[in-house]
């Protein structure tokens, strides 16, 4: 199939934009410039597009592959492999959480399905409290977020919800749930629902097609196929960073390639479990043994109901609406709370997140056109008892995360599961099967709720997923708490920052992307005119 | 009592098989070399599928078959994309699973893999799925997701999911 879309990276690459790396040719043995950084995702592209506003040479580093809108074929078989962390197939040291993360350039922005908030108030306030992080309020964060939205074309989404959300909605308002439509950063949106695959209209205003494009215009340097494999660090400060060609499935080349990057300061981007890992790997100072720990990941469970008409789950945008009904029940830090949203439905993502197998299973695929599903994504890391997990190395260097699933986080799931499958039924499904390897299909609520209460609610039984990677990095007003400063800065390494989500001190209780955008808005232009003495600001 | 003896047997030898790990699999015939199954794995994974594609792929003999066959091609495909780290733990989990010893260890199965009736391999991953031991556990859900993951990468498979493929952009 044919693309008829114009590409703007392949017409960038024809003017001569430096890019090295894979198919790119190869990179040098060194470089110098004035600022590395390490990743080329959310906090990546932001940091990029403000550092070379200021005049500020810079060279990023990526690891995937740089793919653009020619190639996204809306194919899951090649987009997972291509575009994801470990081909899509990531999980925790347990194999009880499956982790979808981007490995590309754009990183996660590239494969997200555009779902925009801001930091939930609660969630700032939490940190304030908890981790001295008093500029962390709504007034002082709203000016980043206002000039992220600009940039980024983040906005409500006026087009009908599809049916799959649509039926979110009318079972909730079954119910007295109330849910709200999601804001999106989409410019001219087709409708298709395969943002998971990469955006083949470049609608999507990922870091691929805004930040990093303005940076290589003015004259970055992008090292794709790339991987960042450990700092060299002396005296409290990092001196050069140094990376190997791999490809793409995150080996080493043959010819073991290195490239040596000497820099000024250094931003490290590379997501929650590679940030840490690349600390970890570059035996960076940790006196209280804070890098790594404190990972979240929002666990998320599912529930699939099948309706007596067609859903299309695969059509039109992904995540339209969404409710947050049952993050206000209870406190913050009172039993988790967790977040309603209806997902895009792929057979890949479908069958691999199902459960059972045989003639069962394929009964149940053969209804996939009438599926709808819900995700649940519980809020972690407001409680003593949901501490997250901690990123600690393979003996190959590869990063892995443990994250124990405790019976607080299970609790919650189970209420998780309880609401969804009610909300189904009230919708009118004539089925539902929620995700745990010992829950039968449910055709009434009656069922479903003694059904759900008798589950054991345990890890590999019960289906558990995650798209949100945070923390491991994390941001606190004094050294005992935290890794890096309020200011992005690592508490022991001067000339290191770290501008990505694993900042964040707790999840953040809603899709984390412009969370990002707007926290690597505020310390990029702050550290912009620190290294330049000019001052900047995002989209200017 | 039999199989409260047998299931304790199990966990024995199943928590054996976790602490030895790939050094157990080294002394097995390898599944996965040269970035490819090898027949030992090809084995194994031909009756996975059977059992858990039943009522998926094709039933008439010689068209299973070929699916089978472009099945295995594409689980190639897939296990290649995987991070060598992975590589390694799928191919000593098939080659532990191609011994007689490592199989009814963890599967509980008794027949050998290309004897063994789709019921019987059923029975078995029924058994894996839903026991206390997270290996066996594990080891279900890896080789069914990767089972699922290669076959329905097909485009040729989604006509049984009613599934349009991508909108067409021109």
């Amino acid at each position: 199939m044919t693309n008829p879309i114009a590409d703007p990276i392949a017409e960038g690459l024809a003017r001569g934009w430096r890019v090295v790396g894979g198919a790119h040719g190869a990179a040098p043995p060194a470089i110098e410039c004035d600022v590395a950084i390490v990743g080329s995702g959310a906090g990546a592209g932001i940091t990029a597009e403000l550092l070379s506003a200021a005049g500020l040479n810079i060279v990023i580093v990526e690891e995937g592959p740089l793919k653009s809108s020619r190639d996204f074929r809306q194919l899951e078989s090649e987009a997972y492999p291509s575009l994801y962390q470990e081909s899509a197939s990531r999980k925790t040291a347990d194999k009880a959480i499956s982790i979808l993360q981007g490995r590309c350039v754009g990183g996660s922005t590239t494969v997200n399905w555009t779902s925009s908030f801001r930091t939930p108030s609660s969630t700032l306030a939490h940190w304030r409290t908890h981790f001295g992080l008093l500029d962390f309020s709504d007034e002082a964060m709203a000016p980043w977020f206002q000039q992220v939205e600009q940039r980024l074309n983040i906005g409500p989404w006026l087009v009908a919800p599809n049916e799959n959300n649509e039926l979110l909605r009318r079972g909730a308002q079954k119910l007295g749930v109330t849910t709200a439509a999601m804001q999106r950063n989409v410019k001219g949106c087709w409708n298709l629902g395969s943002c998971g695959m990469g955006c083949p209209t470049n609608a999507k205003q990922s870091m691929l097609v805004t930040t990093l494009p303005t940076a290589l215009e003015r004259g970055a340097t992008l090292l794709v196929e790339t991987r960042a494999e450990r700092f060299e660090i002396h005296d409290g400060r990092v001196g050069a960073l140094n990376c190997v060609a791999v490809q793409r499935n995150g080996a080493v080349t043959p010819d073991a390639r290195t490239t040596r990057i000497a820099a000024r300061h250094f931003v490290l981007c590379g997501g929650a479990i590679n940030s840490p890992a690349l600390l970890l790997r570059s035996a960076a100072p940790d006196p209280r043994h804070r890098l790594g720990a404190r990972t979240f990941l929002h666990p998320v469970v599912a529930s699939v109901a099948t309706f007596d008409h067609l859903v299309a789950g695969w059509q039109g945008a992904p995540q339209s609406l969404y409710s947050d009904h049952f993050l206000d029940v209870d406190p913050i830090d009172g039993p988790i709370g967790y977040k309603l949203e209806a997902p895009p439905l792929h057979p890949l993502i479908f069958t691999t997140t199902m459960t059972g197998f045989g003639r069962d299973a394929a009964a149940r695929f053969a209804q996939f056109p009438n599926d709808h599903g819900l995700l649940a994504l519980l809020r972690d890391g407001f409680h003593d008892e949901s501490p997250g997990g901690q990123v600690r190395l393979r003996s190959d260097g590869s990063p892995e995360l443990d994250y124990r699933l405790t019976a607080f986080v299970m609790e919650g799931a189970r209420r998780a599961l309880l609401t969804m499958a009610e909300l189904q039924f009230a919708a009118g499904a004539q089925q539902v099967a929620v995700g745990h390897e010992l829950a039968p299909p449910y055709s009434r609520w009656a069922e479903a709720r003694d059904g759900i209460a008798k589950l054991p609610m345990k890890p590999l039984l019960t289906k558990v997923m995650s798209a949100h990677v945070m923390g491991g990095c994390s941001m606190a007003a004094d050294e005992r708490s935290g890794v890096v400063r309020p200011d992005g800065v690592h508490w022991q390494l001067d000339n290191l920052s770290v501008h990505d989500g694993s900042l964040f001190p707790t999840s953040i209780g809603a899709n984390p992307q412009l969370s990002v955008y707007g926290l690597a808005n505020k310390l990029a232009t702050q550290l912009a005119h620190r290294l330049s003495g000019r001052a900047v600001r995002l989209g200017a | 009592m039999q199989r409260r003896k047998l299931l304790k047997l199990g966990f024995a030898s199943a928590a054996a098989l976790a602490l030895l790990g790939g050094g157990v699999a080294l002394l097995h015939a390898p599944a996965w070399r040269n970035d490819r199954l090898t027949d030992v794995g090809r084995g194994v994974l031909a009756s996975i599928a059977r059992a858990v594609l039943d009522g998926s792929l094709p039933a008439p003999p010689g068209a299973q078959l070929a699916a089978l066959d472009a099945h295995l091609e594409r689980m190639d495909a897939t296990l290649r994309a995987l991070p060598l780290s992975i590589q390694t733990e799928v191919g000593d989990l098939l080659a532990l699973l191609a011994a007689a010893p490592g199989r009814l260890a963890l599967t509980g199965l008794a027949t050998d893999w290309p004897l063994a009736t789709v019921p019987q391999i059923q029975d078995a991953l029924q058994v894996m799925r839903t026991s206390r031991i997270d290996l066996r556990k594990q080891a279900y859900q890896a080789l069914r997701d990767l089972t699922h993951a290669a076959y329905f990468a097909s485009a040729e498979t989604w006509t049984q999911f009613g599934y349009p493929g991508p909108t067409k952009l021109a």
